[in-house]
């Protein structure tokens, strides 16, 4: 007996336009929001690294005589209290407040950025702000206000920083303060820490110079970014308009494809139900094979809708849901008793329940599609076996679907899931074939991650093994 | 008195054909070309059905699915059916419809299957039923 398997990987780079669709030239509130409460959390680590640092001023006198730092200084702790007491007002106005015209998230935001320059100015001018590497933190504040506001408004952020910073070194330098000296670095350690005018203009040429440098370079840097997500957006918008425009294409042509046979099949069904008079069995015999073949023409022209649409549904997410593969086999079933009935084959089951998760109606194509075909190319009176069960050691789950009917010869296998592929016994068993169905398997059995074993001798029958992966087991078996 | 059915359809032969099985079964059918005919129809309350079966692509590709739109705002009462050549292939277009509402005969027309809807659904409207 010749045995196949075959696996989809999804590992394919495949595009995420969920994703993509989320980027867009402005950000959206909810992207605010969650910036908003990221800035939370990183507040909340500068809170913990100032009281370590008040924690550490006030216990390693000797470290900080050797660091030539002052002791006994408090300014670390009044930051993280005020830090604090600003990342709870944050909290409350976002999660417990109205959002209102002064209380949306870029106003948060707004609120954030200044409140945490002041305290930066603070910090800087306890520091020294021409002594320690304080005020270069006022670069990161520029930068957050170029990647996440627009141009305009991350100008207005670098202007309160020179602000800041220069109202900061001129009121050092004795002109408005008198007797400045920097609390945090030791004094003998800077022989002439008193601001000359010369020192403070250098400090703040070259600073507020340097402020502007960056705005520039990473607003700029912004500014291309941003294009490219507009241009990504653009793009998969028409993306999204051509698969739309495929897709009614597609039902266009299905629709006058189809429509004439149904009009034909639809007359063989007044004459069928006795609304034309009594007709003879004669043509009654002539009426049913027309039908028969054009139920065939149509099945073919379904798929090929289906195939266009499956094809197209591996460019998108659709919704994933839990389903229940007791239920999926029930209904697939239901669905195939008139021929089963018909022929008088028998459908045994033996079911045990577990969820899957997928597309429901991608994986009701799989089932539908294997079911049909093992009755399809089962003989009269024959039997199909359908079996699943759940593997609890690797989490995965079959379903077995086995018939005693033609079988797959061994050269014809690894081609069975080509589009149009007819193997020449089964067209002489089944000449409405539309060479589709195998296809459609194939990718919805792509697109849930889901991998096909066949096993099969000609004149013996043919098993396919459905197999499931991260499967939820919800009961015993039912028969 | 008989229940009044609509049907719209392009296709002569589809016409013909719900015509003669509803009438053999005691019904009354007004067969309209297009959705502009019966929505027109309309105007006139003695014309309003107690059921409206529609094609999905008439005058255009969408033409059933605004007439079942505008259905649905004008006549929150009345029964509709969708009867398509595409069956359930075009319920992704009713992505945020009530699918109490959608109820979808695929053709061929099988005259056991449209009656049995038909009755299901005009059966749902106590006040019209016969």
């Amino acid at each position: 007996m010749a045995e196949i398997n075959f696996s989809w990987s999804n590992d394919d780079h495949q595009f995420d336009i969920a994703a993509a669709r989320e980027k867009g030239h402005k950000f959206s509130n909810e992207i605010l929001i969650k910036n908003i409460r990221w800035f939370i959390i990183f507040r909340w680590a500068v809170v913990a690294g100032l009281v370590l640092l008040q924690i550490f001023f006030l216990t390693a006198s000797e470290p900080l005589a050797w660091l030539e730092v002052k002791e006994n200084q408090t300014w670390p702790l009044a930051v993280s209290i005020i830090l604090s007491g600003a990342n709870f007002l944050y909290i409350y106005a976002l999660d417990f407040c109205q959002p209102s015209r002064y209380n949306s998230p870029s106003a948060n935001l707004w609120a954030q950025i200044i409140v945490d320059l002041i305290c930066l100015s603070i910090v800087v001018h306890y520091v020294g702000s021409t002594v320690t590497p304080a005020p270069f933190f006022y670069i990161l504040h520029i930068a957050l206000a170029c990647i996440f506001f627009s141009t305009i408004e991350s100008l207005v952020v670098l202007i309160i920083v020179i602000t800041m910073y220069t109202i900061l070194l001129i009121s050092e330098s004795g002109m408005f303060i008198y007797g400045y000296q920097a609390v945090m670095v030791d004094g003998d350690a800077v022989p002439n820490e008193s601001l000359t005018k010369g020192r403070v203009l250098l400090w703040m040429v070259s600073l507020n110079s340097l402020f502007l440098i960056v705005w520039y370079v990473v607003s700029r840097l912004s500014i291309v970014v941003r294009a490219h997500e507009r241009h990504l957006k653009e793009a998969m918008e028409q993306v999204e308009q051509a698969q739309f425009n495929r897709d009614q294409y597609g039902m266009l042509v299905t629709h006058q494809l189809k429509a004439p046979l149904d009009a034909i099949r639809s007359k063989i069904n007044l004459i069928n139900g006795g609304y034309c008079g009594q007709v003879s069995s004669d043509i009654k015999d002539v009426l049913a094979r027309i039908d028969k073949r054009g139920a065939g023409m149509s099945r073919l022209i379904l798929d090929m809708l289906k195939l266009e649409r499956l094809k197209a549904s591996t460019h998108t997410r659709e919704t994933m849901e839990q389903v229940s593969v007791a239920a999926m086999i029930a209904k697939c079933i239901d669905k195939l008793e008139p021929v089963t009935n018909a022929r008088n084959i028998k459908l045994d089951h033996a079911i045990q329940d577990f969820g899957v998760t997928g597309m429901p109606d991608q994986i009701e194509i799989i089932l539908e599609n294997i079911i049909s075909n093992a009755v399809t190319y089962s003989f009269d009176n024959a039997t199909v076996e359908i079996t699943s069960a759940v593997n609890p050691l690797d989490t995965t789950g079959i379903v077995m679907i086995a018939d005693h009917g033609i079988g797959i010869e061994e050269k014809d296998l690894p081609n069975i899931f080509n589009e149009y592929f007819y193997s020449s016994r089964a067209v002489v068993h089944n000449k409405s074939s539309s060479g589709i169905g195998l296809s459609l398997v194939k990718i919805a059995a792509k697109n849930n991650n889901i991998n096909i074993r066949i096993a099969s001798a000609p004149n013996a029958g043919t098993t396919f093994t459905i197999v499931f992966h991260d499967v939820q087991p919800f009961g015993e078996k039912a028969e | 008195m008989a229940q009044r059915i609509a049907h719209i359809d392009d296709d002569p032969d589809i016409r013909d054909t719900v015509r003669r099985i509803l009438v053999a079964n005691g019904y009354e059918v007004d067969s309209y070309h297009t959705s502009v005919d019966f929505i027109n129809s309309l105007n006139n309350p003695e014309s309003v059905p107690d059921l409206a079966i529609l094609d999905v692509m008439v005058e255009s590709m969408d033409a059933g699915l605004k007439t079942y739109l505008e259905l649905h705002e004008r006549f929150p009462e009345m029964q509709a059916v969708f009867m398509t050549s595409l069956g359930d292939m075009i319920l992704p277009y009713f992505a945020d419809k009530s699918q109490e509402w959608v109820c979808i005969i695929e053709k061929p027309v099988e005259p056991t299957v449209l009656l049995s809807m038909i009755r299901d659904r005009l059966s749902r409207n106590p006040q019209k039923t016969a």
